[in-house]
């Protein structure tokens, strides 16, 4: 039955839509509306439920170009997992060692892994460019991003 | 103020060095963006958003419009270059610009290009400015029953027409509103769905979800295909930029037609780019004396569906800038960058901002004309952004995502979310969930959350009132057929079946 994958996602927006709807009948209720915030809540996750539902239900099968866009060799899946770990990486050390430092070294190392060869290029283009984001951001568009550990 | 006195007043904005300048930063900026493969209008506005926080609105505006319409072109010279559209609106550019670009006819094919989407793009400015504030005096009448009745139907449409099974399109459609209720309700004050956290409490904005779903989601494809083209270098040789008499006497009846077409296909809700050049290229094929010559290289079939694409990104300013409610993806994410400069568009856009509303259209005017000059010598050298090797392309892009959310709240929390909805975003894009339902229904759930509480609080609850108004019903009939029909249809309109017919 849950071979199909449509099937599976479904069920996983049904589940969903159950804990949506779970949370909306929780909301505190505000006396003197006439028409409270929970109700469009409610209706959404009916809805949800409702058309996951019909997703289930629905017999249409996938596409021979819906098959291949959804199989993924697993060293795709592996870069892809790589890649948001650097972000990870990135985001959590962002304002601690400031935007410059961090840039530069994330656009240096993701391209690297990416398989980028040529490493002065690389390295050129990395620092020139998270300097004139930075520049740009911070003294032309008066957006402040974090120095950290950068006296300037 | 009068149409005629108010462009003039919009072209000395637009006219000035200021103006002038943005809007040449825009088209080039939009060109390039939208050139990179897979990257369209929406990643090229939500990455531009940020840079226009500190600009004055009318400026920031008429940069951000050069940047949609530099967009749209830049997908069409990768279509023709390296038959690698960049958005879904020149992918029938594609059948006979690539084939023209293989005979060695690239420059030609890169001038026709440019000289349709010009005209396609000016005939319909001219046509919006003569909508727009005849429709904004209609709609200064609508209440809140109207306006809910217009973004259902605008949403149902968007499901309806979007590629793929229509279902998911209405899945990703209720999602984006479920995702646009946390947060603090307006109305109430209650926290709604922030589990306690207080950087919820505002809700999510906009550009996490824009940048997420589109750019980002987009970087994961370009991750997969990072060691092909690239080293394709075929665009070396681009040939003359001239046109023959011949040529000309051929593109001038389909550019015609299809500049109208487009427009309007591009006003109504839902359509837009995409699918105005599908059935720009397939009229064209149908009343054509030689069918046959069309995806060999026949000048008529790239230069119709390219007035068409652009005529239709025209004319999906009509509903925004006048009603205040984004019919297409892209024009969603324009209204996010409307609502980012503290500019509401609809209705009293006209009488409250006139300097921005006229200021947008004579930037179009202007805006094609840089189209037009910077495209046409330029080509060769903008051409040169398909040689920067992915893996870069690939980190920029990160990069400059999160600079954006970062400079918007200045919290990494929003990083963390913008990573979210990258996952999001792929996720859907593996499993054929269409995104700009999502995107489209996110930026008009809050509006029609508060239409319909508005509606019901009039009426006292009672459904009675969606019944008792006449333009309201019909919107909402409309509404409800568009969205039952295709659902209990089993062949839904896919552009990529049309496409294999095609080409």
């Amino acid at each position: 039955m849950l071979k199909m994958i449509h099937r599976k996602i479904a069920l996983v927006l049904i589940v969903f839509s159950f804990l949506y709807l779970l949370m909306s009948y929780q909301l505190p209720e505000y006396p003197y509306a006439i028409i409270d915030a929970d109700f469009v809540p409610k209706i959404l996750g009916f809805l949800l439920l409702f058309l996951s539902v019909l997703l289930f239900l629905s017999k249409q099968k996938e596409t021979e170009e819906e098959r291949k866009k959804r199989n993924i060799p697993k060293a795709d899946i592996v870069t892809l997992l790589v890649v948001c770990a650097f972000m990870l990486v990135y985001i959590f050390l962002f304002e601690m060692i400031g935007f410059f430092i961090m840039t530069a070294l994330f656009i240096f190392i993701c391209s690297w892994y990416l398989g980028y060869k040529r490493h002065v290029v690389n390295g050129i283009v990395s620092l020139s460019f998270s300097l004139f984001i930075y520049l740009l951001f911070n003294y032309m568009l008066q957006i402040n991003l974090p120095a950290g550990i950068l006296p300037f | 103020m009068g149409s005629i006195e108010g462009l003039m007043s919009g072209f000395q904005v637009a006219l000035s060095l200021q103006g002038i300048l943005f809007v040449f930063i825009g088209v080039f900026v939009g060109t390039f963006i939208g050139m990179m493969p897979g990257l369209g209008p929406i990643s090229a506005i939500a990455i531009m958003i940020p840079i226009t926080y500190s600009m004055d609105p009318a400026i920031a505006l008429m940069m951000m419009a050069g940047v949609y319409y530099g967009a749209v072109f830049g997908g069409s010279s990768s279509s023709i270059l390296l038959n690698a559209p960049g958005v879904a609106g020149t992918v029938a550019t594609a059948f006979d610009g690539y084939p023209m670009a293989q005979q060695g006819k690239a420059g030609k094919a890169l001038a026709i290009a440019a000289i349709a989407s010009f005209i396609g793009g000016t005939v319909s400015v001219v046509l919006l400015m003569l909508f727009s504030p005849l429709l904004s005096s209609i709609a200064v009448s609508f209440g809140p029953v109207e306006y809910f009745a217009l973004m259902l139907l605008g949403l149902t449409a968007i499901a309806s027409l979007s590629d793929g099974s229509t279902l998911k399109a209405f899945i990703s459609a209720t999602l984006g509103i479920i995702v646009v209720t946390i947060g603090i309700d307006g109305q109430t004050g209650t926290a709604r769905f922030t589990f306690e956290n207080a950087y919820l409490l505002e809700g999510i904005d906009f550009l996490i979800i824009a940048l997420g779903l589109f750019a980002l989601a987009e970087v994961c494809t370009l991750i997969f295909n990072r060691n092909e083209a690239a080293d394709k270098e075929k665009n070396e040789k681009i040939g003359s930029l001239k046109l023959t008499k011949e040529d000309v006497k051929e593109i001038k009846g389909p550019i015609t037609r299809q500049s109208f077409l487009g427009f309007i296909i591009g006003v109504l809700p839902g359509a837009g780019a995409t699918i105005a050049s599908f059935i720009a290229y397939i009229t064209e094929k149908k009343i054509a004396k030689k069918p046959e010559e069309f995806g060999k290289g026949s000048v008529k079939g790239l230069a119709a569906p390219e007035a068409a694409n652009n005529a239709a990104t025209s004319g999906a300013f009509v509903p925004l800038l006048s009603l205040g409610i984004p019919g297409s993806g892209t024009t969603a994410v324009m209204l996010g960058a409307f609502l980012v400069l503290g500019i509401q568009p609809g209705p009293l856009l006209v009488q409250d901002n006139p300097e921005v509303f006229w200021g947008i259209i004579a930037s179009m005017y202007i805006g094609n004309v840089f189209l037009l000059i910077l495209n046409l010598p330029l080509i060769p050298y903008i051409s040169k952004v398909l040689t920067i090797p992915r893996p870069m392309l690939i980190s920029l892009v990160i990069t400059f995502s999160m600079v954006g959310v970062y400079a918007l709240s200045f919290s990494t929390f929003d990083l963390y979310l913008l990573l979210i909805f990258g996952i999001v975003g792929f996720l859907m894009r593996i499993f054929s969930f269409p995104a700009a339902p999502f995107i489209l229904a996110f930026i008009l759930g809050g509006m029609m959350e508060q239409a319909l509480r508005q509606t019901l609080t009039i009426s006292d609850g009672s459904l009675s009132i969606f019944v008792e108004r006449p333009i309201g019903l019909t919107l909402m009939i409309v509404a409800v057929l568009v969205m039952t029909v295709p659902l209990f249809k089993k062949k839904s309109w896919n552009p990529a079946k049309k496409k294999t017919d095609a080409a």
